[in-house]
């Protein structure tokens, strides 16, 4: 019995002097991939889908694990404090950039190597059709005659849709006061008619849309989003030029091989060309789109100096 | 009617049985357990969802909402500890009816309650959906500020000793609360440049550290001295209310389900804070012999009613507006909005028979918990036949896994230690511990809409009292302060003439 022991010791001894000679590591993964997620709502959902799919085509457990707290620090130091091995990733998004900058974390968006972009979330402005604005255009020039700024509800100050407000009413030259309301509650605050407009992601006001109580003027990316109702982008709708789109993907700590990263990289692509994750995410307001770990990684980079700039004008930057 | 029909036979088809049962087991052992939530229940089983059919999925997710809702009380009464923060109000008198001998009475009849008090909030929600949901519109920032102030104001009636006593309390939970990142501009506060302690207390954490932490240290000194008393296994018998016994409730029964339905249609309230309301409210009315506080079962009926009432006002905005109400009713948005389900005034219109068979779940779903708490009873009860320090042990291994398993955080668990001791020396210095489970509870909301109406209104106070609503919920404070602060003086008075 013992020598059986000995036996069994001795062999898992050597495959692993095996495994660390040979850098290729030909059988990740051998244990479960653990996915950090960093929110609550539609991110955690959509990366909850994501890793079903993703175990499914990795063959091994990939684990959806809720790090939520401090807008994303909290979850990011944890990947970043662990082995870059590729058995901890993180579902990331432009926040990495806004909570380095709010001077919540150390490290920023370098201490991760990309693994793929899964898809993006575009905000749209959205008002209440008891103002009578049809278009950005005439929103902007009655916002100025009133003389008063305008109140704008975004989920929360120094977040994403605010970031995007700010970057769309500068080109407009309206004056603004931000409401930081909660996700969800950006519909009722303009049905009450508290707010004057909110930006926010479209699939929460779409029944309203359909109900014709709430409109919704345009979408802040250089694309059109896919959704059933006709939104024009604010590109075309007078706000020349801007393009602020939330990408959703996936990184691993910096130093992670290269082979693994492009296993988890393959193992996202089968996911998100499923037919069946891009149908959930899409009922989730989340538009499905791979970039692979380079191309993402040049995202990445020229977003976070995008943002840089944005917070500095915004006098949210504390790094 | 062809289309009820067709409804009643979609939504009792085998495999959404089979949801139903499954989805109310796995929320009633998410419930009991302190520190595991029905949130987290929700979250879990979500990706389970995705592969069932539209009505089995929805089956799943109602009747883990409501199998949460109502396990909660299951730890509450027996050993003092509440499964989730709403039925922290049942532990006062649910826990020393327990020690009375009436555990499995007081179990059973939370049990009857809760079923009524949801079956209420469900007749509410097909009546006046539209209604309440216009209603639930109508409360900006300053509304549910004035709202949570009413709720504050309910810690003069679970102040044991003294009222001063209970704003210590009251005050040492909205402290805790400070830490972490602030909700309007996200500097930190207090975190000493530490990472772990940006993200705050979690409310649960420092519940089940509150609660727990103080009751197991009791457990080991009591057995260490030999002080331990140790129940008679042949005193607990099973006992179930009658249904006379149930009717004397009746209004308390009403007026608490009135109360859960509408706190649940306001979106960012919780049932937290309509169980508190309801105890509170009860204890006034309250003429029995037997004063709250000290084993009356009205304590009990009051804030069980209404945190069950809870859960279907809460759907009242998720159906009527899209807009979740906190974050388990988030889950179950998102839960139907990946199978294709779009909440929202059109859905009425549209999809009539997803709402028919929302409804026909919702109430199966209480319906089986109902049975399942009835039966498990006499499980339940079997916890007591446990000595103590035995019994403490088990609190001490699932106090540390929930509080890891919030967040899945190590920092959770020292945090849960500290606060801990912290809440057994405060018990030692008489300060009540309820009324800082209402500053952990209520004092990030009363930050975030104070500041958010502040902001709205470019600092001018004035938004507070312009609006009728908050001053309605303003003076109702006023006047609990108010008589709280008066009778206490008449039993002061009446003390030093007796003496």
């Amino acid at each position: 019995m013992k020598s059986t022991l000995k036996m069994a010791m001795a062999t898992a001894l050597l495959g692993s002097a095996i495994g660390l000679a040979s850098p290729a590591l030909a059988d990740f993964p051998e244990k479960p991939v653990e996915m950090t997620i960093l929110f609550g709502g539609s991110a955690q959902t959509v990366g909850q889908i994501l890793a079903d799919g993703m175990s499914k085509a990795l063959g091994s457990p990939v684990v959806a694990v809720s790090r939520p707290g401090g807008g994303g620090a909290i979850g990011y130091s944890h990947v970043n404090g662990t082995d870059a091995d590729g058995y901890s990733i993180v579902w990331n998004s432009n926040s990495i950039s806004t909570v380095h900058y709010q001077g919540n974390i150390p490290f920023d968006y370098k201490a991760f190597a990309p693994i793929a972009r899964i898809g993006s979330e575009v905000p749209v402005l959205a008002v209440s059709t008891k103002s009578g604005w049809t278009d950005l255009k005439s929103m902007a020039e009655a916002a100025k005659a009133k003389g008063q700024p305008l109140k704008v509800g975004v989920s929360g100050l120094g977040s994403f849709t605010h970031l995007a407000a700010a970057a769309l009413f500068d080109k407009l030259g309206v004056k603004v006061v931000y409401i930081p309301y909660g996700e969800g509650r950006a519909p009722a605050e303009l049905l009450a008619g508290r707010v004057d407009a909110a930006i926010q992601w479209p699939g929460q006001f779409i029944p309203h849309v359909q109900n014709n109580t709430i409109a919704m003027l345009c979408s802040t990316g250089m694309e059109k989003i896919a959704i059933e109702i006709d939104v024009p982008t604010c590109h075309e709708a007078g706000a020349t030029d801007l393009n602020v789109t939330m990408w959703r993907g996936l990184a691993a700590p910096a130093g992670t091989p290269d082979d693994v990263i492009a296993k988890l990289q393959d193992a996202a692509k089968a996911t998100v060309e499923d037919e069946a994750f891009a149908n959930a995410a899409r009922n989730l307001g989340f538009e499905p789109g791979f970039l692979p770990a380079a191309e993402f990684g040049e995202l990445i980079a020229s977003d976070d100096a995008v943002i840089s700039e944005l917070m500095t004008t915004l006098g949210l930057k504390n790094k | 009617m062809d289309i009820l029909l067709s409804t009643l036979a979609i939504s009792f088809a085998p495999e959404v049985v089979g949801a139903l049962l499954f989805g109310s087991i796995f929320g009633l052992v998410f419930g009991a357990i302190p520190g595991l939530t029905y949130t987290m229940a929700l979250a879990l089983i979500l990706p389970l969802t995705f592969t069932l059919d539209h009505t089995a999925a929805i089956a799943m997710l109602l009747s883990t909402f409501i199998g949460g809702a109502s396990g909660g009380t299951v730890a509450a009464i027996l050993v003092g500890v509440p499964g989730t923060p709403s039925s922290a109000a049942t532990v006062v008198d649910g826990h020393r009816l327990a020690k009375a001998g009436k555990a499995s009475l007081t179990v059973a009849m939370a049990t009857v309650v809760s079923t009524i008090g949801g079956l209420f909030s469900l007749i509410v929600m097909v009546f006046s959906v539209d209604f309440l949901a216009s209603v639930a519109l109508h409360f900006g920032p300053a509304e549910i500020f004035a709202l949570l102030i009413f709720g504050m104001s309910t810690i003069c009636g679970l102040a044991e000793r003294s009222i001063v006593r209970g704003l210590i309390g009251g005050v040492i939970g909205l402290m805790v609360m400070i830490v972490g990142q602030d909700p309007i501009d996200g500097v930190s506060r207090l975190t000493f440049g530490q990472v772990p302690l940006l993200q705050g207390v979690e409310l649960l954490v420092a519940m089940i550290a509150l609660f727990a932490i103080p009751q197991v240290v009791e457990a080991f000194s009591q057995h260490h001295s030999g002080g331990e008393t140790v129940v008679d296994p042949n005193t607990v018998k099973v006992e179930l209310p009658r249904p006379r016994y149930v009717w004397g409730f009746r209004w308390n029964i009403f007026r608490s389900s009135l109360l859960g339905t509408v706190i649940g249609a306001i979106p960012g309230t919780s049932g937290t804070i309509a169980a508190f309301l309801a105890y509170s409210q009860e204890k006034k009315l309250n003429k029995d012999k037997v004063a709250f506080g000290h084993g009356n079962m009205g304590g009990v009926v009051a804030p069980e009613t209404s945190n069950n009432a809870v859960t279907g006002g809460s759907m009242i905005p998720v159906l009527g507006l899209g807009i979740p109400s906190d974050p388990a009713t988030a889950l179950i948005l998102g839960g139907l909005l990946i199978h294709g389900i779009q909440p929202g005034p059109l859905l009425f219109v549209e999809n009539p028979q997803v709402i028919y068979s929302i409804y026909m779940l919702f109430a199966a779903s209480y319906v089986i918990v109902m049975i399942f708490m009835l039966f498990g009873v006499r499980l339940f009860v079997k916890a007591l036949h446990v000595p103590h320090h035995l019994l403490a042990l088990a609190i001490m291994v699932l106090c540390i896994v929930g509080s890891y398993s919030v967040r899945n955080s190590m920092f959770d668990v020292g945090t849960m230690i500290v606060i801990g001791f912290l809440g057994y020396l405060l018990q030692k210095a008489r300060i009540p511990l309820t009324p800082i489970l209402l500053g952990l509870v209520l004092g990030p909301a009363m930050e975030r809409e104070f500041r958010t109406a502040m902001i709205m209104s470019s600092d001018d106070p004035s938004i507070f009292y312009t609006s009728p609503t908050a001053l309605l919920f303003f003076a109702f404070a006023a006047i609990v302060v108010f008589k709280h602060t008066l009778s206490g003086l008449r039993s002061r008075n009446n003390q030093k003439k007796e003496a």
